[in-house]
């Protein structure tokens, strides 16, 4: 088989990262080669190269056998690349047909043909299993359609070459399965297509090939799925055994609850929540993307509102309205997981970073509010949790991510809060720093904090959690009591959502 | 059948229609004047020109972004017709041509800038609303040329009935900016790079050039405005221009356009203007005091914009 | 600061070529206009910071000196109060902005398109376009107010409002929380700074530096008039965005500069003064000042691409 797709030598930085150092990857026609590697490990790089987002700063892209430098997105896809992006990329008010056609609208005339827009689309739309009008505007779809609206529209193009970054994360089993068999018959006529998940069950179920990279490096490169096994693969993920960390034993009091939720509904549309979260203790919550995580803990926060049920607060009922409530009032803190856009201000300085969260409690008459009193706030947050940052003054959009994400937890630290709601607090943070942050939130926990940890990273829930629930369409579908066994703990967590949806 | 009325009912303009129409009989009904043949071509004419500026302004406000300088284009291009005329005593399609290529220009000026800095357009219009604004009274020290063409004249004056001659570059403007929007590709574009400029990108469109387009096209409209205002004026007045800003934004957003981009309505926009229009017609001719125009028309921005979110929000609440 | 080091030049440089530019009645005049469109780029630089903008400062500016001019000679309110008054009226249609913008949610560009419509639509109809000309005798001497024989009483008294507005970013929390929220409104939100109220605060104090740059225009002027800020305020739009552009005050919000914008507004007013000194021809000052204004955010732009590359270098 031929070589359609060739990548020599990729390099490519980004202030403070190197998010690709030498990266290879040969993709052959009539293959479904699996892409893989962690959070962080230079996937999406890769990917934005190929398709024309990124420029890569040294090394060879062939398409074709013919070398290539795509100056946008537009030129890859000329040059026989289509892509399903991990982003949403849709136009909200227009339809699903136009929404599908729109990298090439049918004309007629000099005027768009919308009969035969709606008739090209239909074609795909059938063939994927999804039955919803071509003339439907996209933003009345639900996520799942949404997202195969999206894959619609890359396998429109019926390019040799596709992309597919994480198409299966808000779509259920079923309409995987449709997806796969689909994407077997494009394979079977001659596509060449990257497939990147990070379920490694699809990935085996799908895929015949594999390249795992890590640390922007390559760990393997374009081997036979045939040949090796799971625990392989995981291997070259994270450079070592699967082996849960072993964080010690963490005893808590269960008869201190500090949040209760009986039968909450929100304004996001979760129904029937009931948890319980004790001091102490780390609670892990556990779903797909568009599950209704991170809406209820901004729910529990008040940037959403509480519309049924009850919630309890170290044994009182609470009403949170607003966030500065949570936070002063009843000390319920959020890291959330987009950091850029919720979690941190990037233009501003570590020092107001941290501190932004006490300055009405360090302030004196008329908010007067003394350098030196802020300063003496944060500094020994800084070196407890070990950010490395030149000075106090220094920009946080200059450091790198794993210290930006230390960053957001000194903030809540500074805060003095019982209840810490973490949000995937490692996305696209580095190993080593990951597993500090991993130690961070366990000694929380066991200085007597309640942690509600919401994570998509199996292994990290399953290293840190006490207890697992499990969310799917804004419910908890189940508990699972942690035993820090992975494949065990894995399987019962799927079991949950997989009934959830025969259901 | 009862589907088609229900997505009429439910289109941006449907309300507006109804309110034009209401407010249309309850001014015949205080004043018969309002359905004199001269009032209605008076309305016509205030029209005219209006939609024109509203459609300059829309086009922008497609995109996502916003156009300052849309009445110092017309003014300047107005004056440069003018004067193009008076004393280099150009041809009148000459003079057209040439205000309409300085308009493409100063579009041109203003998409590129836009684009290739990734400033705010808001600024940058800011910045050439100056510049241009400052050429007309540089160039005039806002002294009016008034050896306009009898030809010109003319044509600004000329009426068939209640209908003024002049009502057909709007008509066409009108018709080919619709067909823009809702059947040809470009048009489409533009929308798409308004509603996410990150999806439009992925998508093959040429962001750069969709921007820059609508930026020309805004700047030819603008134009063509301020050459009919000159027609109309009988003059080429360098305050042409000045007051067009507020009204500019009104008839786009009372039309149902989304400030942020990826929507706009011709339909919508053009009853809009009616709208504006008729309330300046009706302070006129029901004796109030002019200077009420200005407020209402501030008042009609914010209700249209409640209104416009209010509308986003239940739609939301639904879905 | 670059800035300084150039209005430094741009002195030397009119002062040599046109004598008159360093004579005490020019430098008197330069320095009155240079205090007022300090105050008019305060006005907008404290929505700036939120990442919002205020185009009706011109509406509330005049607005607000109406009532005051209305207090002083129709109601014969002493100076003081009746200057406090105009103050608060324009800090109360500030916060209308404030209010409306955080209500609706939209952003406050259409906000303040439609109030300062209204603002000066109302105004206009309450007035009958009439002006207040004869303000009392201690309203306008504080326009001839003259120390060491040159520097106009105008500058002194923007620069104690530019001190004040300094401590009051830098040194106080809900200074602070203003400009957090500006930076990154969502950020602020979940770290419990209650935003909405920063937003309104921010227009309040914009509508009352907007009040006060009016007093002082009237002061100049020895008269409320209701045409001093152009057709719907549209003239102070210009100085308003300059002097806190120029001075680094970034448009997205979250950082300010308020030293660099009375820098800003001085090199503004110097450049006028200088150009028209020397018969450059009042009907050119505006295309100058466009000019500039395009340069300086693209000049900005054009520095902060460099820095970014230079840090991709290392």
């Amino acid at each position: 088989m031929t070589a359609v797709l060739e990548v020599r030598g990729a390099e490519k930085s980004f202030p403070g990262v190197k998010a690709l150092d030498g990266v290879d990857f040969v993709l052959r026609a009539g293959e479904i080669h699996a892409l893989l590697g962690e959070n962080g490990a230079g996937k999406s790089t890769l990917i934005k190269i190929l398709t024309g987002i990124h420029e890569p700063d040294r090394g060879e892209v062939r398409v074709f056998g013919q070398a290539v430098h795509f100056a946008n997105a537009r030129a890859a896809i000329e040059a026989g690349i289509s892509a399903v992006h991990q982003e949403r990329n849709l136009i909200p008010r227009m339809s699903v047909a136009e929404n599908i056609m729109l990298e090439n609208l049918p004309q007629r005339l000099g005027f768009v043909d919308y009969a035969e827009v709606n008739r090209q689309a239909l074609l795909w739309l059938e063939r994927l299993g999804l039955e919803v009008a071509p003339e439907r505007a996209v933003r009345t779809l639900s996520v799942a359609q949404m997202q195969l609206v999206e894959i619609a529209k890359a396998l429109v193009l019926e390019a040799k070459i596709l992309l597919m970054d994480e198409p299966t994360a808000s779509i259920t089993p079923h309409e995987t399965d449709v997806l796969f068999g689909l994407l077997r018959q494009l394979r079977d006529q001659g596509a060449a297509i990257v497939f990147v998940s990070h379920k490694l069950e699809e990935v085996f179920a799908l895929c015949d090939t594999v390249t795992v990279l890590r640390d922007g490096r390559n760990a393997c490169h374009a081997v036979p799925l045939a040949e090796i096994d799971r625990a392989a693969v995981v291997k070259f993920m994270i450079g070592r055994e699967e082996r849960v960390a072993k964080l010690g034993t963490k005893p808590f009091d269960a008869t201190a609850t500090a949040l209760r939720l009986e039968d909450v509904a929100t304004s996001f549309g979760h129904a029937g929540v009931s948890l319980e979260l004790r001091r102490g203790e780390i609670l892990g919550l556990y779903g797909l993307v568009g599950a209704g995580r991170s809406e209820l803990a901004k729910a529990l926060l008040g940037v959403g509102h509480v519309t049924g049920g009850r919630v309890e607060v170290a044994g009182k009922e609470a009403s949170i309205p607003d966030v500065t409530t949570a936070l002063h009032r009843y000390r319920i803190g959020y890291i959330s997981e987009d950091r850029k856009a919720e979690g941190l201000i990037l233009i501003h300085d570590v020092a107001s970073n941290i501190g932004v969260t006490i300055w009405r409690r360090l302030a004196g008459m008329l908010g007067w509010l003394a350098e030196g009193r802020v300063r003496r706030a944060v500094a020994p947050l800084v070196d407890k949790l070990q950010v490395r940052t030149p000075s106090l003054r220094q920009r946080v959009g200059n450091l790198s991510g794993g210290n930006q994400q230390k960053v957001s937890v000194a903030k809540w630290l500074a805060a003095e809060v019982d209840i810490l709601i973490v949000d995937e607090p490692t996305v696209g943070i580095d190993i080593k720093t990951k597993t500090d942050l991993h130690e961070l939130i366990w000694q929380l926990a066991k200085d007597g904090k309640a942690i509600l940890l919401i994570s998509s990273d199996m292994p990290e829930m399953v290293a840190l959690a006490d207890r697992i629930l499990v969310m799917g369409g804004f419910r908890v579908l189940g508990e699972v009591l942690n035993d820090h066994d992975y494949g065990r703990m894995s399987r019962a967590i799927m079991a949950h959502i997989h009934e959830a949806e025969a259901a | 059948m009862t589907d088609r009325l229900r997505a009429l009912a439910l289109a941006d303009w449907f309300g507006l229609l109804v309110v034009v129409l209401v407010a249309g009989a309850l001014l015949a009904f205080l004043q018969p004047a309002f359905l004199s043949t001269y009032n209605i071509y008076v309305l016509l004419l205030s029209f005219s020109l209006w939609v024109l500026v509203a459609l300059a302004q829309m086009v922008i406000i497609a995109i996502g972004q916003m156009n300052l300088s849309v009445g110092a284009i017309g003014g300047l291009v107005a004056i440069t017709f003018a004067g193009t005329m008076e004393v280099w005593g150009l041809p009148i399609p000459l003079a057209v041509l040439l205000g309409l290529v300085l308009a493409a220009l100063c579009g041109l000026f203003n998409g590129v800038v836009t684009h290739v800095s990734g400033i705010s357009a808001f600024i940058i219009t800011l910045a050439t609303l100056s510049i241009f604004k400052g050429i007309n009274i540089g160039i005039t020290e806002a002294q009016p040329f008034y050896a306009i063409p009898d030809a010109v004249k003319a044509f600004g004056a000329a009426r068939l009935g209640g209908v003024p001659y002049m009502l057909v570059v709007p008509a066409l403007a009108i018709v080919g900016v619709w067909l823009l929007f809702n059947r040809m590709v470009l048009g489409r574009q533009i929308l798409a790079v308004g509603a996410n400029r990150h999806a439009a990108e992925l998508s093959g469109i040429r962001v750069g050039r969709v921007v820059v387009i609508a930026h020309v096209l805004s700047a030819v409209l603008a134009a063509t405005a301020g050459m009919l205002a000159v027609a109309r004026l009988q003059l080429g007045q360098p305050t042409i221009g000045d007051d067009w800003l507020i009204l500019s934004f009104a008839a786009p957003v009372i039309g149902g356009a989304i400030l942020a981009g990826g929507h706009v309505s011709v339909i919508g926009t053009c009853l809009g203007v009616v709208i504006v229009t008729l309330i300046n017609n009706a302070l006129v001719l029901l004796g109030i005091d002019p200077f009420f125009v200005q407020l209402l028309l501030g008042a009609l921005i914010l209700a249209a914009v409640m209104l416009n979110r209010w509308r986003e929000r239940r739609r939301e609440a639904l879905a | 600061m670059g800035l300084a080091l150039l209005i430094v030049v741009l002195v030397a440089i009119f002062a040599t070529v046109n004598p008159g530019f360093a004579s005490p009645f020019n430098l008197f005049s330069l320095t009155r206009v240079m205090g007022i469109d300090m105050v008019i780029g305060f006005s907008m630089m404290v929505v700036l910071v939120t990442g919002g903008l205020n185009l009706a400062v011109g509406s509330i500016g005049v607005a607000a000196v109406m009532v005051g001019g209305w207090a002083m000679q129709v109601q014969g309110v002493p100076v003081l109060p009746a200057m406090a008054m105009a103050v608060a009226f324009g800090a109360f249609l500030g916060w209308i902005n404030g209010q409306l913008t955080v209500r609706i949610g939209v952003h406050s560009f259409i906000v303040t398109l439609a109030t300062m419509s209204i603002f000066f639509g109302a105004m206009i109809v309450l007035t009958k376009a009439e002006s207040f000309n004869a303000l009392p005798g201690a309203f306008v001497d504080l326009g001839r107010l003259r120390y060491w024989g040159f520097v106009s009483g105008m500058l002194p008294a923007a620069l104690i409002v530019g001190v004040g507005l300094w401590l009051f970013f830098n040194r106080t929390s809900l200074g602070r929380e203003i400009l957090a929220a500006g930076a990154n409104l969502e950020a602020a939100r979940l770290s419990g700074i209650r935003v909405e109220r920063t937003i309104v605060v921010a227009h309040a104090m914009s509508g009352g530096l907007a009040a006060l740059a009016g007093l002082m225009l009237a002061a100049r002027n020895g008269a409320a008039l209701p045409s001093m800020a152009g057709h719907i305020g549209m003239s102070w739009l210009l100085p308003a965005f300059l002097a806190p552009v120029l001075g680094g005050t970034l448009l997205t919000g979250g950082v300010i500069s308020v030293v660099g914008t009375a820098l800003g507004a001085a090199m503004v007013t110097i450049i006028t003064n200088g150009l028209l000194q020397l018969q450059v021809g009042e009907f050119w000052v505006q295309m100058f000042l466009g000019l500039i204004l395009l340069a300086a955010v693209l000049l900005d732009r054009l520095r902060g691409v460099m820095a970014e590359r230079r840090r991709q270098v290392r």
